[in-house]
């Protein structure tokens, strides 16, 4: 994206802010469509189950609205949204190990899929040119997720926001708290931990 | 070279996250450490397959159902807290307003006269020229200008951040393009040593007949008058690519590069002479010629189980009975996995190729395949 085109973006967030800081409904709705999907991503990939990311994006939605008001603008929103939304899914894993195991990242069945929202459902694929093909990449893919459900928290949500969200160590490290040498070790340990779990898959 | 092991910063190297100066450090380190090598390989595989999901994964869409759901609770929690500080507000706005209005002119001021970006230029013998300019001991080298080194001239280009180019005497460079993420050069004629510790695939060289794709390595590349090209690999991996047609070249491997025909098949420097003269006749013959069909022969017969890295190569470069004579020789030097079937070779299966290409030990195709996003288009 242009510069120009990413200050117009910038400015237009900031807009939005000011009026959701007002208490403009509208302006929170708008917030909201602009990020529901971005927030839906990261809780889902890290909880693996829709009824863990529903409730991570309803309260992440919700703390924002009544904390907007404090919400400096010197500093970037987007990186506070992944603050609050890498904090909430860390609360629903704490709070779902204290009730039963937290089934992550089973493949939704034919049966269990949700039509508007399914895990790793078919439709979420992109479109290749052979079905064979398409096949195999999603059985590699489902095995990945199965290894990625596997990893500490702290070092799934590493891998969650560098690869579906694509941040840089500096925006990890305020997203998450951190130093960007912690950022680092745990995307090196994640790594490591991914090639152990998916070894059968190098041959 | 830096002695001290670089496990800890690995995944850092690879997402192109060090300073400069500890990217290079990490590279040089793992051209002599084993054990980091062997913890990079591995820690590459793992961003592999990350990297793979948000390739097969589109994000994902939220329930449509979630506005609603949240609303309800809205509106329990009721109205956020109003800012405290209201009576600030016209001053932030007008402040604001100036502040935009200054960067406008500003953009508006300097945006016609700011340069070109460049690379620095040092002149190591003689006197060479960038354009009509003798380089005093350093100089400027900008997008779309030539450095011109003649019989007795050498200098040093730095690559950006990410590594060094000696320009030999008798050589005619341009500077393609020098953004963060595509640093690029173009060898009109003459030869050029890189030395390279970016992650792969940041530095492309154009020739007249392929680009040479940097895959973490040192490397020299020739070009000569009639714009034939000869690629030498010191360390790591270069790929020479044109028109969709692809070369692999590791270490202590070369390949020559042709007008019109692009990337030759690669072949390790220590093969033999008779090897090496009947693949060059493969190279360029007429398809299905007995010229053609009699080097095959001559380059089968000769070559050793190392050379699997030039046999492997000709399996996409041959088809019919050429392809099934290859294929033999090759099973013979190293046999493939068992579900490499000749049929699947025969049909060109890209992954029963991969699979094969493991057998060679010369490193994981999956390794190389990571980068193998789209190559920039040549020459601009």
């Amino acid at each position: 994206m242009k510069r120009g085109a990413v200050m117009s973006e910038q400015a237009g967030e900031g807009r939005l802010i000011e009026a959701c800081q007002r208490g403009d409904r509208e302006a929170f709705r708008e917030l909201f469509e602009a990020h529901k999907d971005r927030v839906w991503t990261v809780a889902l990939r890290f909880t693996g189950d829709e009824s863990a990311a529903r409730d991570v994006t309803q309260q992440v939605f919700l703390k924002l609205f009544t904390s907007i008001a404090g919400f400096r603008q010197e500093s970037n929103f987007k990186t506070w949204l992944y603050r609050l939304v890498a904090n909430e899914c860390m609360d629903e894993f704490r709070k779902r190990r204290r009730l039963i195991p937290f089934d992550f990242f089973r493949p939704a069945s034919g049966d269990e899929r949700d039509e508007d929202c399914g895990a790793i459902e078919m439709k979420e694929w992109r479109q290749e040119p052979l079905q064979e093909e398409r096949l195999a990449r999603l059985e590699i893919s489902e095995a990945v997720l199965a290894a990625l459900a596997q990893l500490k928290p702290k070092l799934r949500m590493a891998i969650v926001l560098k690869y579906f969200e694509d941040l840089s160590y500096e925006q990890m490290s305020e997203a998450l708290g951190c130093s960007t040498g912690t950022v680092a070790s745990r995307l090196n340990r994640g790594h490591k931990a991914l090639a152990q779990k998916l070894a059968h898959l190098r041959k | 070279m830096f002695w001290y092991h670089v496990r800890k910063r690995l995944s850092a190297y690879l997402h192109g996250e060090l300073r400069p100066e500890e990217s290079r450090r990490v590279a040089e380190h793992l051209m002599i450490c084993r054990r980091c090598r062997d913890e990079y390989e591995e820690i590459k595989f793992g961003a592999l397959m990350a990297a793979r999901l948000s390739d097969d994964l589109a994000r994902a869409q939220a329930p449509a159902s979630l506005w609603a759901e949240l609303e309800g609770m809205i509106e329990g929690a009721g109205a956020p807290r109003r800012r405290l500080t209201p009576a600030r507000r016209p001053l932030k706005i007008a402040l604001a307003g100036a502040a935009t209005l200054a960067l406008a002119f500003g953009v508006f001021w300097f945006y016609p006269r700011a340069p070109r970006p460049g690379w620095d230029v040092t002149r190591i013998e003689g006197a060479p020229k960038i354009g009509s300019k003798t380089v005093g001991e350093v100089g400027k080298l900008r997008v779309g200008e030539w450095l011109v080194t003649d019989d007795s001239s050498r200098a040093e280009i730095h690559v950006g951040e990410i590594g060094q180019v000696q320009v030999d005497p008798g050589s005619r460079v341009r500077l393609v393009e020098a953004k963060a993420d595509e640093h690029r050069l173009a060898l009109a004629r003459g030869k050029m040593q890189a030395f390279i510790w970016a992650p792969p695939r940041q530095f492309y060289v154009d020739t007249p007949s392929a680009v040479a794709v940097d895959l973490g390595c040192a490397y020299t590349l020739e070009v000569g008058e009639d714009g034939q090209g000869l690629l030498s690999v010191v360390a790591g991996w270069v790929a020479f690519e044109w028109q969709g047609r692809e070369s692999f070249v590791p270490a202590m491997a070369m390949c020559v590069t042709r007008p019109r025909l692009g990337p030759g098949t690669p072949y390790f420097s220590d093969a033999s002479e008779e090897f090496q003269n009947a693949l060059a006749i493969f190279d360029v013959a007429e398809s299905g010629s007995d010229a053609r069909s009699n080097a095959l022969q001559t380059t089968l017969a000769k070559s050793r189980k190392r050379d699997a890295l030039t046999l492997w190569h000709l399996l996409a470069r041959t088809d019919g009975d050429d392809r099934l004579r290859v294929y033999s020789r090759l099973a013979e030097l190293i046999p493939p996995p068992p579900q490499v079937t000749p049929e699947a070779v025969m049909s060109g299966d890209r992954a029963a190729l991969d699979l094969w290409w493991e057998k060679l030990e010369l490193g994981s195709a999956e390794w190389w395949r990571i980068w193998k996003g789209p190559v920039p288009s040549q020459t601009k």
